[in-house]
């Protein structure tokens, strides 16, 4: 589904990702997680090219690119490795003007060019999906974190994308609202969507992860099944950054 | 005051009015229209990548915002004839004041427009939307909405502006005042009276300003 190949960011003079490899199968869920600066919110960003990577490759089903230096990239290439993809924010990014239903119809009518009742149709099944028929009217503003999160994924998912990016999804929401979203994306990876998720949620990584990609300064430093990268990892900074997010002292 | 002052408030005050009912709101109206339009089209010309067109757009605004309105419309109905282009004093008024109101409308479009959010570009290039669709569906709309007090203000400022035209023998409600003036020599009364009309044209915009507020409102948490 997804292969990435010695992929390059900088910003300015900092190097934000150092050559990375990354390849998803269809179907499968990849969680990456690391400290924070790590690189893994441009990594997943790179995945949809709302940050165009500097050299490497991605390969998305049928849309490739390759990168390189001065190299520039059609933008009309890049629309439609978007079609493609679906995303999910951190600041939840919902169209505040419009009510959660014409959130999810909007991309259907605009840009998938489905006519009005049969994107309607579909919205309205993907707002029962995540649990929020009932709020259909509402508009953003109206809903907690939580819904407003869910609509986001219902938004996502009526474009029919092939890969879904979740982008710390629940790290700002309260934390009673986190565990209706981890539900949503649950039951999204049991449909077998496939999945890329930056996330600080262990325990939901350890349950829904195909595989755990950790990342730390631009690299890769672990990776594997959650088993093996959450439970036994082998380099000092990974047990380092899983000591702490689990409360222990560094010893 | 005596009687013959009230007489002539008597017989100038709906004429005064006819005249602003007639001339001063519809030129209002319409170069509202046309500022509107050239703000919103020179503010995402100078937000956009394209440099000639973007180095144009800055020029007028520069040029407009750094002269007076009033040598502007001199200019235009005084200046041009010499260079052969000859206009009425209506098309001058409305060239003029457009101008002026697409300048600094301009810059509150701008404004506007870089105040939404990053994250809702985003979220709108993430669906597959063109800059051109984000722009339309999504980002416009919201920055329409947090522009409507300046340009509510801008709307109001252009009512009062358009007195400046009377210079140009565009017979608005101040000129009409001012020939009332010489026929009655009563400036203190005529002019108050113009001035008490302006007032009451720009309360009850105010009061449509707010509305409109009001009921944009609805979608926003602010």
């Amino acid at each position: 589904m997804i292969e990435i190949r010695g992929l390059h960011k900088s910003f300015g003079s900092h190097e934000v990702l150092k050559g990375i490899d990354v390849s998803l199968p269809k179907g499968k869920v990849l969680v990456i997680i690391g400290p924070s600066g790590s690189g893994k919110s441009t990594l997943l960003r790179c995945f949809n090219l709302l940050e165009v990577p500097d050299r490497g490759s991605i390969k998305l089903g049928d849309h490739a690119f390759e990168f390189r230096e001065g190299a520039r990239i059609s933008g009309k290439d890049i629309i439609a490795l978007r079609k493609a993809t679906g995303m999910v924010f951190q600041s939840l990014n919902l169209f505040p003007h419009m009510t959660a239903l014409e959130n999810v119809i909007e991309a259907q009518v605009t840009v998938q060019k489905r006519s009005k009742s049969e994107a309607r149709a579909r919205a309205k099944a993907q707002l029962e999906k995540v649990g929020l028929a009932d709020k259909a009217d509402s508009y953003p503003h109206k809903l907690s974190g939580g819904q407003q999160q869910r609509v986001a994924i219902a938004r996502a998912m009526a474009v029919d994308p092939q890969v879904l990016l979740f982008d710390e999804p629940t790290s700002a929401l309260d934390p009673e609202l986190v565990g209706e979203v981890l539900k949503v994306m649950k039951q999204l990876a049991a449909e077998g969507m496939t999945m890329a998720i930056v996330t600080h949620e262990m325990k939901f990584a350890a349950d829904v992860a195909d595989h755990v990609l950790l990342m730390d300064d631009g690299r890769i430093i672990e990776q594997g099944s959650p088993q093996e990268v959450l439970h036994h990892p082998k380099t000092p900074r990974a047990v380092q950054f899983l000591n702490r997010l689990h409360g222990k002292s560094e010893e | 005051m005596d009687d013959r002052q009230i007489q002539i408030i008597k017989d100038t005050f709906w004429p005064l009015l006819e005249a602003g009912v007639i001339f001063t709101l519809p030129l209002t109206l319409i170069t509202f229209a046309l500022g509107l339009i050239i703000a919103v089209i020179t503010a995402l010309v100078r937000l956009s990548d394209w440099m000639v067109p973007k180095f144009i757009a800055s020029f007028y605004v520069w040029v407009i915002r750094g002269t007076p309105l009033l040598v502007q419309l001199f200019i235009i109905f005084y200046g041009l004839p010499s260079a052969g282009i000859i206009l009425s004093p209506y098309v001058s008024a409305v060239i003029g004041l457009s101008l002026s109101v697409g300048a600094y409308g301009s810059e509150i479009a701008r404004a506007a427009v870089l105040s939404i959010q990053r994250g809702q570009w985003e979220a709108a290039y993430s669906l597959g939307m063109s800059r051109t669709q984000a722009l339309r569906r999504i980002i416009l709309p919201q920055a329409a909405r947090v522009s409507v007090p300046p340009f509510g203000n801008s709307f109001i400022a252009l009512v009062k502006d358009t007195s400046l035209v009377s210079v140009i023998t565009f017979s608005e409600m101040f000129r009409k005042s001012q020939e009332y003036v010489a026929l009655y020599y009563e400036p203190l009364i005529l002019y108050s009276e113009a001035a008490v009309i302006y007032l009451a044209f720009s309360s009850v915009l105010s009061v449509l300003q707010h509305r409109l507020e009001k009921r944009l409102e609805r979608f926003s948490a602010v």
